[in-house]
């Protein structure tokens, strides 16, 4: 099963894969996590740390960079550029910027290009996705399982939430709308209205051990697993769990 | 003013989030309330900056009428269009004075509708060092997030670059690496630090401490915030006696004055 995660900056996107994908591990599924953002922080909230994280190594710059013969397969990039992260979690980062002029980032090893060509085969990939809506307009009709679209009840995030869902539905069989930081009734409102009636909607309360683990660089389901939010997230997986092929 | 003495050039960066549209927007008015001729530039597809000035938000990009194609199928300025006509015709005003002038905004047809425009603008920012009359103008670019149009020199028009930060690891790891590269790409340019969303005392000090950067402006976590973002309407309008908006006074104090004088 695919699942890729969306939304615009600074929603919680991040967040929510690292967690989903942390406790779809627990249901005993083979899990991949692939950090299909540019500015890649999956490592953070999976839990391998700040600093590891800004040192892991993407699989575009890796294959540049000469570090490994060319693996043509892309599970080949997956097993070389991939590491471990906690609960047996796979994550792979497909491309980061981090230099200057660096080239077409669509052409070569695209985050998109990984996510497309990635089979599942028996595990469950999560893509966590760069922010805006970009990325989802590049994903090929039919190539992902479910969309999780990111939404806080502010104007700026649902502006990029309801043409995600827009465009998801030509993308995905399912698409699910992940209301976060929601406070009350009237922030719950807000995001309804914004996506529509249709659209399947997990609340993810606003949440101080979410807040913790963004400041302490550390994964949210390790600071606090029955936070409300964190239990929210975890629900969702296991919705998602029952999906998938049994492992 | 003297010859080589020019407004202020920024750019504003950060990680999605931060809270870049917010400062770049408040910022933006608040100088042209101080009587300076202020030129946003909004580079990023989604609408952020326009809803955080109070802007409307055309539904063409208004510079897609300042581009053509050649026969290579390469877009360029039409004749006569450089960066004083563009902002004399294409700019959008926003609350306060404050000129907009904008890539345009994405549509479920993706990047084909701002292709024109997308092009124009580029290539106008390359230009708009070159413009005598733009010298005293405050130039104020809100990026998107992230890393890349910073390295695809996107800002090359900046003398400095202004990072938004939040206390949080990914907005401070992100910041570090847009820092990193802006320096290769700008190497005169300045670096100052505003954190944003403060709740702790520490917290602008660890951001300092971990970026070696000049802190500029320390931003509290404000309801005032959370609501006008909300509504989708600007802070200044919204909720004016916000701490948030002293706060990004005091930044606007901290740029040069002295250059700023109108000639």
């Amino acid at each position: 099963m695919k699942i890729v995660v969306a939304g615009k900056g600074g929603v919680g996107k991040t967040t929510v894969s690292g967690t989903l994908a942390r406790a779809l591990a627990r249901t005993g599924h083979e899990v991949l996590a692939l950090d299909a953002d540019t500015n890649p922080m999956l490592g953070v909230s999976l839990g391998v740390g700040p600093e590891q994280t800004d040192l892991l190594v993407a699989v575009r710059q890796g294959l540049e960079t000469g570090e490994t013969e060319h693996e043509r397969s892309t599970e080949g990039f997956v097993e070389r550029f991939g590491r471990d992260a906690p609960d047996g979690v796979r994550l792979v980062v497909a491309s980061r910027i981090e230099q200057a002029n660096p080239g077409c980032m669509c052409c070569g090893v695209s985050p998109e290009g990984l996510l497309n060509e990635l089979e599942s085969d028996g595990k469950i990939i999560i893509g966590d996705l760069e922010a805006g809506i970009g990325t989802v307009l590049r994903l090929q009709e039919g190539q992902a399982d479910v969309v999780v679209i990111v939404a806080q009840p502010t104007a700026k995030s649902l502006n990029v939430a309801r043409r995600a869902v827009e465009m998801a539905a030509d993308k995905s069989a399912l698409t699910i709308v992940v209301a976060n930081r929601v406070r009350d009734e009237s922030d719950l409102a807000v995001i309804r209205e914004a996506v529509g009636d249709d659209c399947e909607m997990v609340i993810v309360p606003d949440d101080a051990a979410i807040a913790r683990a963004d400041r302490e660089g550390r994964a949210a389901i390790d600071v606090d697993p029955d936070s409300p939010g964190v239990r929210a997230i975890v629900g969702l997986a296991d919705r998602l769990a029952a999906m998938a092929v049994p492992a | 003013m003297d010859a080589t003495s020019r407004a202020p050039r920024l750019a504003v960066v950060g990680k999605g989030g931060a809270g870049k549209s917010v400062v770049a927007a408040t910022l933006a008015r608040l100088l042209a309330r101080r009587g300076h001729r202020v030129l946003a530039l909004d580079s990023d597809t989604l609408p952020g900056l326009s809803l955080s000035l109070g802007a409307d938000v055309p539904d063409e990009p208004p510079l897609n009428a300042a581009a053509e194609q050649n026969e290579q199928g390469r877009w360029h300025l039409k004749r006569g269009i450089g960066p004083v006509r563009a902002v004399q015709r294409f700019s959008t005003e926003a609350p306060d004075g404050v000129r907009v002038l904008q890539i345009g905004k994405t549509d479920r047809r993706g990047l084909q509708p701002v292709r024109p425009s997308h092009n124009a603008f580029f290539q106008i920012i390359h230009r708009i060092d070159d413009a005598p009359s733009l010298r005293d103008w405050v130039i104020l670019g809100d990026l998107p997030a992230g890393a890349r149009q910073t390295a695809f020199n996107w800002a090359p028009y900046a003398q400095r670059f202004l990072l938004v930060v939040e206390p949080t690891w990914q907005s401070m790891l992100t910041a570090r690496r847009i820092a990193r590269i802006a320096r290769t790409m700008r190497e005169d340019a300045d670096f100052s630090l505003v954190v944003n969303k403060v709740t702790a005392e520490d917290d602008a000090e660890r951001v300092q401490e971990f970026l070696d950067i000049p802190l500029t402006a320390v931003v509290p976590a404000d309801e005032g915030v959370r609501s006008a973002e909300r509504a989708g309407v600007a802070l200044l309008d919204h909720a004016p006696d916000s701490p948030v908006v002293d706060a990004i006074e005091r930044l606007a104090d901290t740029l040069d004055v002295a250059s700023m004088q109108r000639s």
